[in-house]
C-alpha cells in the first residue's frame, strides 16, 4: 500500500481548511471502503486523508412526515438497513441497501460516501434519485442544497468545489400511495457490484399513476433518469402494455458502455427486462 | 510396488470417523503461522516489476534511478542475474514437463512478466521503486490464440521445443479401427466445444522468505504444494548441493495444484537476499496471482463418435489443443493425461486421440485441480447428453449403458481394480427417482413464466497418482516416543484439506494408538523424507500408504519390545488404543509408554521406520446430479440442487472427503457459469486480474448439495482401499450444468463460462 498522512479532523471547518490547505491529492476519509482500496489499488494517488468519523453532529438520523428522512454524512448504510423505518417506508432503499458488499462492508460503508465516490455502478444512487433526494453540503462561506440528479458531473465526479463536504442527505417523505422498488442486477447474490440497477419511485390515484421516476444505474456516465419513458406511463394505469413500451424506451434512453462486466447490448436489455420488473414490484406495495 | 493383497475386513477405531483435525483451534483463533506471517530481523521487501508488453526483446534497462532511491537495497535484472535455463514444473522422474524458463530473459512473452526485482527496506518504498526502473522495448508481433500461434510463419515465442510453438509433440492415441467404427454406426455427432481460462484464485497469495546464513546455506519459506522440488530446482540453478537448501512450508492458503510450479519471484527472492545478505520477503497482490500464478488450460476441442442405434458407441474421433501461454509449466502433462482421459469415462473400442498444446504470449496456464480432464470429459459428456437426445433415450439411461465398468482398462493402460462409476449413477438414478424426474411436466410455473427448471447428469473418473507420467514414491517416517506417544514425519504439504490430520488417523489406526497420540511433523526439507508434492489427488492414496507400512513395522517393534518385557511370544499379544495386551489374557497388558520407557537397567527404546511406497494408481469415479433454473428474460443460471454420487473406496475422514466434494462443486459451478480470466485478444493485457471482476461463487450462491459418498470400490493400493478425492468433484459438475440448461431451455452449450448472455443470445436464435 502507498503511503499517505493521516489528519483527523475536529470540526466541519478543520476538515475544510485541511483541504484547501494540504493541496491536492487530500481526500475526505469517511468508512474508507472505497478511499483505502484505491490507494491500495493504486487507482488514485493520495497524499493526505482527513478522517472525519470524529465530526460531531454527522451521525444522526431523523424522520418526519413533511421533511422526511435525514441522516448525517457518517451513517453507516448498515444502520441504515436495520432501521424498521427504512424497511417499512422505504423499500427501494432497504434493498440497495441490503445489496451493497457484505455485513462487513456495510458497517464501515456510509451512504454519503456512496454518493461522493460517483460511480455509475453505486448501488444507493438509484433509488435516492428517483425518490428525489437532497444532498446538504458546508462549505466555509455557505450551506447549499442540491437535488441528488444534479450532484453529479460524470463518472467519480461530483458538484463538490474544493473544501466543500457533504454533511448528508434528505429523502422525502414516503406517503401512503407511494410504490418504490430497486432491482439490482449482477452475477452474484453477494459482494457483487452492479452490472444495472434500476429503481423506480411511482404514486398511485384510484389507479392511475399520477407520478413515477425511473433512474437507472451502470448504463451511463452517471446514474440517469428515463424521462420519455416517466412521461408515457404518467396517467396511464401502468398496464402490461404501457409498462412493456415505456420499458423500451428506456432501453433507448440509456448509454452503456461495454466491459469486462457485460456488453453495452446486454445492459440495455436488462434495462427492458428490469424496468418491467420494477415497475410491477413498486405496484405490489399496494396489492 | 504395487500392493494387490485383497481389502481386509476390519473393524475401525479411528479411520472413517471425522476426527478433530489437527489443525482447527490454530486456524480459528488466527494462531496459524502462514508464510506472510514470518518477520525477520532486518528483513527487505521484495517487489517485481511487470512488463505492460505481451511480446518484446528488452533494448536496454536503467535501474539507476530506483538504486539511488532512499531505502532501496538491490536491484536485479537479466544483465545480473545467472542465466539457468530451467524447468517451470520440475516434476522429478517424469518426461512431462519443458525447459523453458529463465529467472529472467532479455526477451518478454507476457504482458504482466517480470522484468526486473527491488528490494527495500519496506513494500512501499520496493513498489514505489519499480516505477523509477526504466526499460526500453522492441515490440514483437504477438498472438494470443493457439490457432494464430499455430499457423506457419506465426512469431515464435521461444526457440526452444518443436517449434511451430508447440510445447511438445502432438500425443496421439490409437485404439482399435476409428474408420471402420464409423463405417458401421448408425449415426455420427461432431462438435466442436471451448473450454476458458479459469483461474484457482486461492485464498493466500504466492508468498516466500529467503536468509542465507553465515555458511552459505539458504532457508526458504514458501507456499508451496511441492517443497521438495522447490528444493531441487533452487539448488540447480543457484548451484548449490541439497544440503545447502532447506525450504519450508507450515500452513498454506489453498493451491488446487497451481502452487506446483517453480515461480520466478521463487529465484529473484532467494537472489535478493543473497545479494543484499538480508532475508527478503516477497508477496504477490492479489493482481499477480492472477497475472503471475497460473490458471487452467483454455482448450478448443473437435469430437466426433459414432453410435449405434441400440446407444453403442463404436468410435471416437478427437482433437484436442490446449493453450499454454507463454510457458511450458504444466502444459505436456496436462495434454498427455487430459487426452488419455478420452480413452476412456464412455467405452468405446476404436479412438484416435491427438492432444497439442501450443504457446502464446498468455500467462501461463499449470497444474489446476482437473488437470486437463475437466475439459475433454465436459466435451464427452455433452456430446453423450446429445446422442441421447438423438436416439429420444433418457440420457441416464444411455450414460448408464456406456459407463466404463469391470475388465476396462484405465486412461494409464493398466486395469482399474475397483469400477464405480456404474454404481455411483445408478445410486443416484435411484435415491432421486431420476425417471419420473427426467418424464416430470415440463410447463412452467405461472407464478414465474420466464424461469425454466433443468436437469442434468455429468460423470468422471479421475486418477490419484500421476502415474505412469510419473513413477511416483511416497515416504513416510514413524517414530515412537518413549511415553508412548507417535510422531510422523511427512514430506506432504497442507494445503488445507486437512491431509495430515488423514494420515495421523492412519497412523494411529494401523499402530493402535490414540489419535491424540500422533504428532505430525511436516514442511521441512532438512528434516523429514522426500517428498514428491501434493498433487494428482494422491496424499492420502500414496503417503497414506506409506505412513501406513511404516506405523505397521514400528507396530511390530512394538509388539516385539512389550513381548519381551511381558516375557511372551510377540504373537500371544495385540495392539490396541495404546495398549498391549495378551490376547488370551486381556487383564495382562501394559500401555504402549510402559512398553517404550526404560526399566530394570534397560533404556527407553528407539523405535522409528520408514514406509516407502511406489504405487501405480487407482481410480476414483462420481456421477453429479443437478437441478438449475434459467432465467428466460435475464439469461441469470441458478444452480439448484447437486446431488454428487461418489465412490472414493474408502473413506478415512468423512466431513474432509465431503469438504473436498463440496469445495470442488463451488469451484466447478465457477467456471461453468461465471469464472474466467479474460485476456485482451489485441494487446495481451490482462482485463480482470481481480477478484471484483474475476467472479467466483460465494457461499450466498452456493445451492444445496446433497454429497454421497460411495465405499464400493476399494483399491488395494490405497490404505484399507482409500482412493483420491481432491480433483475429482470439479469435473463432473460442468457437463451436468450445461446438459441441466439444455434440459431447461432445449439450447446446447458447448463451452464455458455459459454466460447470460450467451442465454440469451441462443434463446433468440431458437425463437428466430
Ligand atoms: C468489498 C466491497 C464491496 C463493495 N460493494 C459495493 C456494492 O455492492 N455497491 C456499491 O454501491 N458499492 C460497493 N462498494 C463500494 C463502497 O463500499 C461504497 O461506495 C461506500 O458506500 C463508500 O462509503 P465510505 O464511507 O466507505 O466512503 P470512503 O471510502 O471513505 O469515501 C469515498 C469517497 O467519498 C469521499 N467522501 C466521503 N465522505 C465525504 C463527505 N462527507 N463529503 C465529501 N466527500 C466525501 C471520499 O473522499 C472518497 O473520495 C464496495 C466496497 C468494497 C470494499
Amino acid at each position: 500500500m502507498r503511503r499517505f498522512d493521516y489528519h483527523r479532523a475536529e470540526t466541519l471547518e478543520h476538515a475544510s481548511r485541511l483541504l484547501a490547505e494540504l493541496g491536492d491529492d487530500t481526500f475526505l476519509f469517511n468508512g474508507g471502503t472505497d478511499l483505502l482500496v484505491e490507494i491500495r489499488e493504486r487507482l488514485r494517488r493520495v497524499r493526505n486523508v482527513v478522517d472525519i468519523k470524529q465530526i460531531p453532529g454527522l451521525s444522526d438520523i431523523t424522520y418526519d412526515e413533511t421533511r422526511g428522512l435525514t441522516f448525517g454524512a457518517l451513517v453507516t448504510v448498515g444502520r441504515l438497513e436495520r432501521l424498521p423505518l427504512v424497511c417499512q417506508r422505504y423499500p427501494n432503499l432497504r434493498a440497495a441497501f441490503a445489496s451493497l458488499g457484505s455485513i462487513q462492508v456495510r458497517n464501515r460503508a456510509t451512504v454519503v460516501g456512496n454518493i461522493c465516490r460517483a460511480s455509475p455502478s453505486a448501488d444507493t444512487i438509484p433509488p435516492l434519485v428517483a425518490d428525489g433526494a437532497f444532498v446538504h453540503i458546508y462549505s466555509r462561506t455557505n450551506m447549499r442544497v442540491v437535488p441528488i440528479a444534479e450532484f453529479f458531473t460524470g463518472p467519480g465526479r461530483t458538484v463538490l468545489a474544493k473544501g466543500e463536504i457533504v454533511t448528508g442527505i434528505t429523502v422525502p417523505p414516503a406517503g401512503d400511495t407511494a410504490g418504490k422498488a430497486y432491482i439490482k442486477h449482477g452475477r452474484r447474490k453477494a459482494m457483487e457490484l452492479s452490472t444495472v440497477g434500476v429503481a423506480v419511485s411511482l404514486s398511485m390515484e384510484e389507479g392511475v399513476c399520477c407520478d413515477i421516476r425511473i433512474a437507472l444505474g451502470a448504463v451511463g456516465a452517471t446514474v440517469l433518469r428515463a424521462p420519455q419513458a416517466e412521461a408515457m406511463l404518467r396517467g396511464t394505469r401502468l398496464d402490461a402494455s404501457a409498462v412493456r413500451s415505456a420499458a423500451d424506451k428506456a432501453m433507448e434512453e440509456c448509454t452503456p458502455i461495454s466491459n469486462v462486466r457485460a456488453s453495452a447490448d446486454y445492459r440495455r436489455d436488462m434495462v427492458g427486462v428490469l424496468t418491467g420488473r420494477a415497475i410491477k414490484q413498486a405496484l405490489e406495495t399496494f396489492a | 510396488m504395487n500392493m494387490t493383497t485383497p481389502i481386509e475386513p476390519r473393524e475401525f477405531k479411528i479411520v472413517g470417523k471425522s476426527v478433530k483435525r489437527d489443525d482447527v483451534l490454530e486456524k480459528v483463533t488466527g494462531e496459524a503461522q502462514y508464510t506472510g506471517d514470518i518477520k525477520l530481523p532486518g528483513m527487505l521487501h521484495g517487489k517485481i516489476k511487470r512488463a505492460a508488453i505481451a511480446h518484446a526483446r528488452i533494448k536496454s534497462i536503467d535501474v539507476s534511478k530506483a538504486l539511488a532511491y532512499p531505502g532501496v537495497k538491490a536491484v536485479l535484472t537479466h544483465e545480473t542475474v545467472p542465466r539457468v535455463l530451467h524447468y517451470g514444473s520440475p516434476h522429478p522422474r517424469s518426461a512431462s514437463c519443458t525447459k523453458d524458463q529463465y529467472i529472467l530473459d532479455d526477451k518478454v512473452r507476457f504482458w504482466g512478466e517480470g522484468v526486473a526485482a527491488v528490494a527495500a527496506i519496506s513494500e512501499e518504498i520496493a513498489d514505489e521503486a519499480l516505477d523509477l526502473i526504466e526499460v526500453e522495448y522492441e515490440a514483437l508481433p504477438a498472438v494470443f490464440e493457439p490457432e494464430d500461434a499455430a499457423q506457419p510463419g506465426a512469431p515464435l515465442i521461444h526457440d526452444v521445443g518443436p517449434g511451430g510453438n508447440l510445447v511438445l509433440d502432438p500425443v496421439r492415441v490409437n485404439r482399435g479401427d476409428v474408420d471402420k467404427g464409423f463405417a458401421e454406426a448408425d449415426f455420427v455427432l461432431e462438435g466442436t466445444f471451448a473450454g476458458g481460462r479459469p483461474h484457482p484464485a486461492y485464498m493466500e497469495p504466492n508468498v516466500c522468505v529467503a536468509d542465507w546464513d553465515g555458511s552459505n546455506k539458504l532457508t526458504f519459506w514458501t507456499s508451496t504444494q511441492t517443497s521438495f522440488m522447490v528444493r531441487g530446482i533452487l539448488a540447480e540453478v543457484l548451484g548449490l548441493p541439497l544440503t545447502k537448501v532447506r525450504v519450508l512450508v507450515d500452513h498454506m492458503g489453498g493451491g488446487f495444484g497451481a502452487k506446483q510450479d517453480l515461480f520466478q519471484h521463487e529465484f529473484l527472492c532467494a537472489l535478493l537476499a543473497k545479494e543484499t545478505r538480508r532475508p527478503v520477503k516477497m508477496e504477490f497482490t492479489r493482481h499477480e496471482t492472477f497475472v503471475a500464478g497460473r490458471s487452467r488450460h483454455p482448450c478448443k476441442i473437435w469430437l466426433k463418435q459414432g453410435f449405434k442405434n441400440d446407444g453403442t458407441l463404436v468410435a471416437r474421433d478427437m482433437k484436442l489443443v490446449y493453450d499454454s501461454g507463454a510457458y511450458g509449466s504444466h502444459g505436456p502433462g496436462v495434454t498427455i493425461v487430459g487426452t488419455t482421459a478420452a480413452t476412456s469415462l464412455y467405452r468405446c473400442e476404436n479412438v484416435r486421440l491427438e492432444g497439442r498444446c501450443v504457446y502464446t504470449n498468455t500467462p501461463i496456464n499449470g497444474a489446476f485441480r482437473g488437470y486437463g480432464v475437466v475439459q475433454s470429459y465436459y466435451a464427452l459428456d455433452i456430446q453423450m447428453d446429445e446422442a441421447a437426445e438423438r436416439l429420444g433415450m433418457d440420457p441416464a439411461e444411455l450414460k448408464l449403458k456406456n459407463v466404463v465398468r469391470a475388465g476396462d482398462i484405465a486412461p494409464s493402460g493398466h486395469p482399474i481394480i475397483g469400477h464405480g462409476l456404474e454404481i455411483c449413477l445408478q445410486h443416484g438414478i435411484d435415491v432421486l427417482d431420476w425417471k419420473a424426474l427426467w418424464n416430470r411436466d415440463r410447463t412452467p410455473d405461472p407464478k414465474r413464466p420466464h424461469i425454466r427448471t433443468g436437469w442434468g447428469i455429468g460423470c468422471e473418473m479421475h486418477g490419484s497418482s500421476a502415474y505412469p507420467g510419473i513413477k511416483e514414491q511416497g515416504n513416510a517416517t514413524v517414530k515412537v516416543n518413549e511415553d508412548g506417544t507417535v510422531t510422523l514425519l511427512t514430506g506432504a504439504a497442507g494445503l488445507g484439506t486437512g491431509a495430515h490430520t488423514a494420515l495421523a488417523q492412519i497412523v494411529a489406526e494401523e499402530l493402535g494408538v490414540r489419535f491424540e497420540d500422533v504428532g505430525v511433523i511436516h514442511g521441512d526439507t532438512d528434516v523429514v523424507p522426500w517428498d514428491i508434492g501434493a498433487f494428482a489427488s494422491h496424499t492420502t492414496y500414496l503417503v497414506g500408504t506409506a505412513a501406513k507400512m511404516a506405523a505397521g513395522k514400528v507396530r511390530a517393534a512394538v509388539l516385539a519390545r512389550a513381548a519381551m518385557k511381558l516375557q511372551v511370544a510377540p504373537e500371544e499379544i495385540d495392539l490396541s488404543e495404546g495398549k498391549v495386551f495378551l490376547i488370551a489374557e486381556p487383564d495382562r497388558c501394559m500401555t504402549v509408554s510402559e512398553a517404550m520407557g526404560p526399566s530394570r537397567g534397560i533404556p527407553a527404546a528407539n523405535i522409528v521406520a520408514n514406509g516407502t511406497y511406489e504405487p501405480t494408481k487407482s481410480y476414483s469415479f462420481a456421477a453429479h446430479f443437478t437441478e438449475v433454473d434459467v432465467d428466460t428474460e435475464t439469461g441469470l443460471v441458478e444452480v439448484k440442487r447437486v446431488v454428487p454420487v461418489h465412490d472414493v473406496g474408502r473413506v478415512i475422514h468423512p466431513i474432509a472427503a465431503q469438504g473436498q466434494i463440496e469445495g470442488g462443486i463451488q469451484q466447478g459451478i465457477g467456471h461453468t457459469l461465471t469464472e474466467d480470466y479474460v485476456i485482451d485478444k489485441k494487446t495481451g493485457r490482462s482485463l480482470n486480474a481481480g477478484l471484483v471482476d474475476y467472479k467466483m461463487p460465494l457461499s450466498m450462491d452456493m445451492p444445496d448439495i446433497e454429497t454421497i459418498i460411495l465405499e464400493a470400490a476399494p483399491d488395494p493400493g490405497g490404505p484399507w482401499g482409500a482412493k483420491g478425492v481432491g480433483e475429482d468433484p470439479i469435473i463432473a459438475i460442468g457437463p451436468s450444468i450445461a446438459n441441466a440448461i439444455h434440459d431447461a431451455i432445449g439450447v446446447r452449450f458447448h463451452h464455458y463460462p455459459i454466460t447470460p448472455e450467451d442465454i440469451l443470445k441462443a434463446l433468440r436464435e431458437k425463437g428466430a
